[in-house]
């Protein structure tokens, strides 16, 4: 059954768990490939992790001159290939949640690639792991299409990803406010 | 056993010349499971992998567990015993010389020796930690007073969990942290969470604590801060730090007075109703509003949802237990859950976060200057008797109760304590008024240091024996819900270092009893003399095995014999641990912070953790992710308080009190009262917060105020800084 990575927004709580650990995992050397913000840090805790979200048609491979950013079978949109990246970092600039990271010293551009090594078995990404608040979590498609019924509150509000995102995403996400439609128990 | 909806069988990822080891994290209660990795060729630990297969937290990790393994092989570990000869280092990280670890037993068994002779036995102290396993906890406890005869034991858990085990006792005539399973925690109706920053120092409590609200259900936070998990609250009870017992009891009134209480369970199980009801009936919202500055509206809610939950559970952590009303805090609350009979069931009940990994086990094994293994007690004889048979000495040779950890620094201030045994602890971070506990720490004569890095308090001692980490040993844990489990080794001691139950059966040896200690060759040894030390007590570890802690996935104290399973819920059949079978409620007159805010120190100051860092930072300020996130302390600020003070974000700033002052970096947040500055405790030398709390403790617990002293700020003079 074919999972995907899913974001629950509402549930962050600023831990960093998912950035420490995706350095965790193999071919990652140590480096994070993810980013987690302080929305509004002067007025309150929340905290948002930003995802690469392994868009359908990724403009990062789209924007990029040597076709150094492969998509693999499962939908990941890989990190740069060592041998045809040029460095030109038009990646960077062209993917619209600014993901892709560069490391000057090795000339080279690294992202997130869904933890191939675990996603291609279907083993949990790094993150979706670790995460403490279930934020990140690792779902099956028919698990997914229940939390979007459940969230869908039918006013174009708290829909599960579209249409607020640039294109169809592999990675499904659910914006802040899932518990507006929450019925109270008593 | 206990698989919930969050359990996924889910296989790990196995790389080429490695193996995983199941373990679970060094630091917190949680004990979240992990795998360490290890390289097959080399026999070291390279990383972490989830340990999807763990009931509690199904894989889960805070960065402290995910990046925990890099402790082990970390250029800062101590790699063979150093000795200072200078003595007027001290204070200082000069001087240490390598030496032998038979040179550095010698000379210890010298210096204790000439100490105990002049000035008596009790002239030499133990000051230890919990944060390690069952059974160095057990073996340190047999070790001062078997070993060096000394009634001056005590641990860092008068700063952590004491107030909770006053209180629990007293409550219910047991102190077992959680009275029901972790994963009970997500199908409660109602969370009602006082003193508890849950997110950042309980991370992966939250995937659950979140589902209650999905589910419909409620979740009631009270602190003066807008913690992560106070920002997502249904009821956040802002309340002014130091005031838990007037919301606790103004909570309870109205529970009485809307008709929540539960008659019968009252009435046969509870005893002192009648009394409380008394008491608490002064608490009218308004009356407890002008206490705790919480609006009367939040207090009447918060009743009303917890009074109506079908089931509930009341939680509490340091925030009300670090007070000098902790133990009162904590049966205040509690009364909350007696008065409406929400225990003693599934999904109902009570539970305290315990702070250190081993906090719960830790304290009750014999490392507490009155008790012995199994929660038995120093001033009881039969007691006393029943650990002389298991220890090989006599009643006469058991040394009588001591004092607390605080107390002790008093001791050795007036010289009537002139040696110190350290291990697992660094309470020249964590200990309240530091200027004093470090000039205290000075003036001993002989002072010996356990650890595997060098640690501020280490910086005093004359001798560091370099232990292991976690990593290198094993042995059981008691987890945060009061579930025995099995801490495994990944690797062989890094250097020279020992086992802390290894050092003192050698030095136990040097000091003259090794009749008493040489038959302990292994941790499993010292297992097996601690199963049969606790037998008979109110914690009972006896049938607790390292088999059936695999076989189950852990065991729930108490744990009787071979074939009782344990005890996941306590009070099933509503008998309470008090000789009628009843619980207590409890009347309890309401007394402020022994220090409030006045004209010249107008603040309050509360301190605590963050997610980065556990307790002093010893380990994690070394571990890079994590000094990264959080390299320094710094003040949180009100943007209004702020500006009556003129102060900016990331400005410098003194901090002060009538202890100590420190200069931080001011953090300008709405999620903090404007009465109160906030400052995390993980910080050394003259970063220390703890150089201005103040050491009122109480009564009973003998637990520190960390949570609420009267302060004040000032702005730098920009030309003084430079
Ligand atoms: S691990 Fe989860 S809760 Fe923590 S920062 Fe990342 S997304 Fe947020
Ligand atoms: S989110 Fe950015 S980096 Fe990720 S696939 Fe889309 S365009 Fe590429
Ligand atoms: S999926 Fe893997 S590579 Fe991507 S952010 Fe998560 S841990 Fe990092
Ligand atoms: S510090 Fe606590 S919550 Fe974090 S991984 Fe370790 S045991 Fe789990």
């Amino acid at each position: 059954m074919k999972k995907r990575l899913y974001i629950e927004l509402e549930n962050c709580i600023g831990c960093r768990s998912c950035l420490a650990a995706c350095t965790q995992c193999g071919g990652h050397e140590q480096r994070n490939r993810n980013y987690v913000y302080d929305v509004n840090p002067h007025v309150n805790r929340q905290t948002m992790p930003l995802m690469c979200l392994h868009c359908e048609n990724p403009a990062c491979a789209r924007s990029c001159p040597a076709q150094a950013i492969q998509i693999h079978e499962t939908g990941a949109v890989l990190s740069a290939l060592v041998e045809k990246c040029i460095g030109c970092q038009n990646c960077t600039i062209a993917c619209p949640y600014g993901i892709p990271k560069f490391d000057e010293e090795e000339n080279l551009m690294y992202k997130c690639d869904l933890c191939i090594d675990r996603t291609k078995d279907g083993i949990p990404p790094m993150c979706a792991s670790v995460c403490p608040s279930n934020t990140l979590q690792w779902l099956t498609e028919e698990e997914i299409e229940q939390k979007q019924r459940r969230h869908d509150l039918d006013n174009d509000k708290w829909v599960t990803s579209m249409p607020y995102l640039e294109g169809a995403t592999n990675v499904k996400v659910n914006l802040p406010g899932i518990l507006q439609g929450t019925e109270k128990l008593f | 056993m206990q698989r919930d909806k969050f359990f996924k069988e889910i296989e790990n990822v196995k790389h080429p010349n490695e193996k995983l080891i199941k373990t679970h994290c060094s630091y917190c209660g949680m004990q979240c499971g992990m795998n360490l990795r290890v390289n097959t060729a080399t026999n070291k630990i390279i990383g972490v992998e989830p340990r999807y297969d763990w009931p509690v937290t199904v894989g889960k990790m805070c960065p402290k567990g995910v990046t925990a393994y890099q402790q082990t092989n970390h250029d800062d570990r101590i790699l063979r015993p150093l000795i200072r000869d200078d003595a007027s280092l001290k204070g200082t990280k000069e001087g240490f010389r390598e030496a032998s670890w038979e040179e550095a037993y010698d000379l210890i068994a010298e210096k204790f020796g000439e100490l105990q002779e002049n000035y008596g036995k009790d002239s030499l102290s133990v000051f230890s930690g919990v944060s390690m396993t069952n059974e160095k906890c057990y073996l340190t406890g047999k070790f001062a007073r078997v070993a060096l005869g000394t009634r001056y034991i005590d641990y860092n858990g008068r700063f952590c969990m004491s107030s909770a085990a006053g209180g629990f006792l007293r409550s219910f005539g047991v102190d077992r942290g959680s009275t029901l399973p972790w994963t009970d925690i997500h199908e409660t109706d109602c969370l009602f969470i006082a003193g508890s920053n849950t997110a950042e120092c309980h991370p992966t409590s939250m995937f659950r604590i979140w589902n209650v609200q999905e589910r419909g259900g409620y979740i009631i936070v009270v602190d003066p801060r807008e913690t992560p998990i106070a920002r997502r609250a249904d009821l956040h009870l802002d309340l002014k730090p130091g005031t838990d017992l007037a919301l606790a009891n103004g909570i309870v009134h109205l529970l009485i007075e809307k008709g929540y209480a539960d008659e019968e369970f009252v009435n046969q199980h509870t005893n002192g109703f009648e009394e409380t009801k008394e008491l608490v009936k002064q608490f009218t919202p308004e009356y407890t509003s002008y206490l705790t500055g919480v609006a009367p509206e939040k207090i009447e809610r918060a009743a009303e949802i917890y009074g109506k939950a079908p089931n509930a559970i009341v939680m509490f952590a340091r925030g009300i237990e670090q007070q000098h009303k902790g133990v009162d805090n904590v049966s205040g609350y509690t009364n909350m859950a007696l008065v409406t009979g929400k225990i003693g069931r599934p999904k109902s009940g009570v539970a305290t976060f315990t702070g250190q990994g081993n906090g719960q086990g830790g304290r009750e094994h014999g490392q507490k200057s009155d008790l012995l293994p199994g929660y038995r007690k120093l001033t009881n004889p039969q007691h006393v008797q029943e650990v002389c048979n298991v220890w090989g000495i006599t009643p006469e040779e058991m040394p009588k109760p001591g004092v607390s950890a605080y107390e002790m620094f008093e001791l050795m201030d007036q010289k009537e304590i002139r040696g110190l045994y350290l291990l697992c602890s660094n309470p020249a971070v964590s200990a309240p008024n530091l200027n004093f506990v470090r000039s205290a720490l000075k003036k001993l004569d002989f002072m010996v240091c356990a650890d595997f890095y060098l640690s501020e308090s280490a910086e005093f001692a004359d001798v560091i024996l370099p232990s292991v980490t976690w990593s290198e040993d094993e042995g059981t844990v008691t987890n945060i819900e009061g579930r025995v489990i099995k801490i495994n080794k990944a690797q062989e001691p890094l250097g020279e270092s020992k086992p802390d139950w290894q050092m003192q059966v050698e030095l136990a040896e040097r000091l003259g009893k090794g009749k008493n200690f040489a038959h302990l060759k292994t941790a499993k040894d010292v297992a097996e003399e601690f199963r049969l030390a606790s037998k008979g007590g109110s914690a009972d570890y006896y049938g607790a095995t390292w088999d059936k802690i695999e076989k189950q996935d852990g065991v729930f104290w108490p744990c009787k014999d071979e074939k009782d399973e344990g005890t996941p819920h306590m009070f099933l059949d509503k008998k309470f641990y008090h000789p009628d079978g009843k619980a207590q409620i409890c009347a309890l007159p309401y007394r402020p912070p022994a220090e409030e805010p006045c004209e010249e120190y107008p603040l309050r100051l509360t301190t605590g953790r963050v997610v980065y860092h556990y307790l002093s930072g010893n380990q994690t300020r070394r571990i890079k992710f994590l000094k990264d996130m959080c390299p320094e302390p710094y003040v949180e600020v009100h943007p209004d308080t702020a500006a009556i003070y003129d102060m900016e974000h990331d400005e410098r700033i003194r901090l002060y009190t009538r202890r100590g002052e420190a200069v931080y970096k001011v953090k300008v947040t709405e999620a903090i009262r404007k009465d109160t500055v906030f400052v995390p405790y993980h910080f050394g030398h003259e970063e220390s917060i703890n150089l201005l709390t103040i050491p009122a403790l109480d009564p009973k617990s003998r637990m520190p105020e960390f949570k609420a002293c009267a302060a004040q700020m000032q702005k730098l003079d920009s030309k003084k800084v430079l």
